[in-house]
């Protein structure tokens, strides 16, 4: 029973000591405010929306300035009248590679994502050791203070270790805490303050730029003698961006939202221990508590056993 | 004795009472050890164009390790501006900014593609085509916390003051614009209300920054320039 009683203890202790009260809730509303935005019609939309500013900046380059050349207007001049635009139009393939690296990433983790998300609660993780740890140190402690609780507190002692065995296999822990801690590993490169400036950088250089295509180099177009028509015809990766740029904006702001305001929240989760070990915290107390129990000496019969031998 | 200390006790805490009274009046200016609360509208003149900078009613968002003076600053490519990094206000429906009361978001906030429909103390203003607009609400509508009423004193011509409840909404999103921000800290850029009064024409200039906590422009800082003339509450 002095087993069984620091095994509870153990267990009340670790979620103390792993700073789980503070961390998990973290855990919980990092995964809450990603769930919108990890579905596959939302990954499949961004990974959309990149490559139709690819295909419009790629438009800009080879047809419309080739165009604005034989009206006699030159790369430099277009430079100097659209700076934000030739500001995109250079950063784009890094922009383009990083961002397409960073949504290829996260969709690859949608399943590692969808499995943690299908776990309980993080905020309820620290309880799920603290009450078996209680009640396991309160039975322990009882059948130690009052010998003829014994057998109930045995019982209670084993129950609650099987219910520890038992309990990653009922939420598939042993499937889900590894593909959660792929998501971790993955997400340690994404969710960083140094990532998601840049990425928000790339944003401010997309909006700017696009601008300058939206109302810069469309209305030119327009003015030169093209009609809105002939420009759409002509240009329709430049016109179809401007059309579907507010969409671009109203899904990606969100996203880059939820990468920043979870970089203290993944960090919390990242510094506990490794998910993979998790469902051992459970199957290991467990199977000790029961072996605890199976072996734990009757203080009421080896009291008359002893009272026998005298 | 015992009485005289009761009459004393007595004749501060009425001048208390009566001090606290004068200084939550809703007279138009109120006067506290030498420097005059301005209670009324701060009445906007209009963002306009003078080259490569701005003169009137604007804003700047400088981008995370910039600088309030040298940025690198966010490009609004809808800034009517030809120095983008300027984006000029128009006064809205109450003519500017009020001190002593709050202006706040209206209800529904926003349309359908996220176009801030708050309109009275700026007109909603085009950011990257989306329309932003200003409020100051009672409790921010980022973090839940409550926000005094915006209030800005005078002493000697310099203008001081808290703006914690000014927000900027944007696509679907509020963002506390403020100064100190609503937990009273003031993050990276942030900096307190200044600015000048002329207490002849009424003419103010009124200056701060604050920086984004939270969401897609966490650490970018809005730096916010108003200029108008002031008109006392009646």
């Amino acid at each position: 029973m002095i087993v069984a009683a620091v095994i509870g203890a153990a267990l009340v202790i670790m979620p103390i000591a792993f700073n789980m009260f503070t961390k998990t809730p973290k855990g919980a509303v990092m995964l809450s405010e990603f769930h919108p935005l990890m579905t596959v019609p939302r990954l499949d939309g961004f990974q959309s929306e990149i490559h139709q500013i690819n295909a419009a900046v790629e438009e800009d380059k080879t047809a419309v300035a080739p165009y604005f050349a034989a009206q006699g207007v030159t790369q430099s001049e277009l430079d100097v009248r659209y700076p934000s635009l030739a500001s995109l139009d250079s950063q784009w393939p890094s922009i383009n590679s990083d961002m397409t690296s960073l949504l290829d990433k996260v969709q690859g983790n949608l399943g590692n994502y969808q499995a943690i998300d299908a776990l309980p609660s993080f905020r309820l993780f620290p309880w799920f050791f603290v009450i078996p740890g209680v009640l396991i140190l309160g039975a322990s402690l009882t059948a130690l203070l009052r010998p003829s609780w014994w057998r109930t507190a045995r019982w209670t002692i084993g129950v609650i270790g099987i219910g520890l065995v038992l309990a990653p296999a009922v939420f598939q822990m042993f499937q889900r805490a590894p593909d959660g801690g792929r998501m971790m590993t993955s997400f340690k490169s994404i969710e960083t303050t140094t990532n998601v400036t840049k990425i928000q950088n790339y944003f401010a250089t997309m909006s700017s730029g696009q601008g300058d295509l939206r109302l810069g180099v469309v209305a030119a177009l327009e003015q030169g003698g093209l009609s809105s028509r002939q420009v759409a015809e002509r240009f329709p990766a430049v016109v179809g961006l401007d059309g579907n740029w507010i969409h671009i904006l109203n899904d990606m702001t969100p996203m880059i939202g939820a990468m920043s305001d979870n970089v203290a929240n993944y960090q919390a989760i990242a510094s506990l221990p490794p998910f993979p070990l998790f469902p051992w915290f459970f199957v290991l107390p467990g199977v000790l508590v029961i072996g605890a129990a199976l072996l734990s000496r009757d203080l009421n019969n080896s009291h008359h056993l002893d009272e026998g031998a005298v | 004795m015992r009485q005289r200390g009761i009459i004393a006790m007595a004749i501060v805490g009425i001048s208390v009472i009566a001090l606290a009274g004068c200084s939550s009046s809703s007279t138009a200016t109120s006067t506290t050890l030498g420097s005059q609360t301005l209670v009324g509208t701060f009445r906007l003149t209009p963002g306009s164009d003078t080259g490569s900078v701005a003169s009137g009613s604007y804003f700047q968002m400088i981008s995370p390790g910039g600088t309030i003076a040298n940025g690198p600053f966010f490009s609004n490519p809808d800034s009517s501006a030809a120095n983008k990094s300027y984006t000029l206000l128009t006064p809205g429906t109450d003519g500017g900014f009020i001190t002593g009361a709050y202006q706040p978001n209206p209800n529904p906030p926003f349309d359908a593609s996220g176009n801030a429909l708050a309109a009275a103390i700026t007109q909603p203003t085009k950011f990257t085509a989306i329309e932003f607009g200003l409020s100051t609400n009672p409790t921010d509508l980022l973090t839940g916390k409550s926000t005094p009423v915006p209030t800005i004193s005078v002493k000697d011509g310099k203008l001081s003051g808290q703006v914690e409840a000014w927000t900027a909404s944007w696509n679907k999103l509020d963002f506390n614009q403020g100064t100190p921000k609503p937990d009273g800290t003031s993050p990276g850029l942030t900096a307190p209300v200044t600015g000048t009064y002329n207490s002849s024409s009424h003419d103010f200039v009124i200056v701060w920054a604050s920086q984004v906590v939270g969401g897609p422009f966490n650490g970018f800082t809005g730096s916010w320039h108003l200029q108008g003339t002031f008109t006392p509450k009646k």
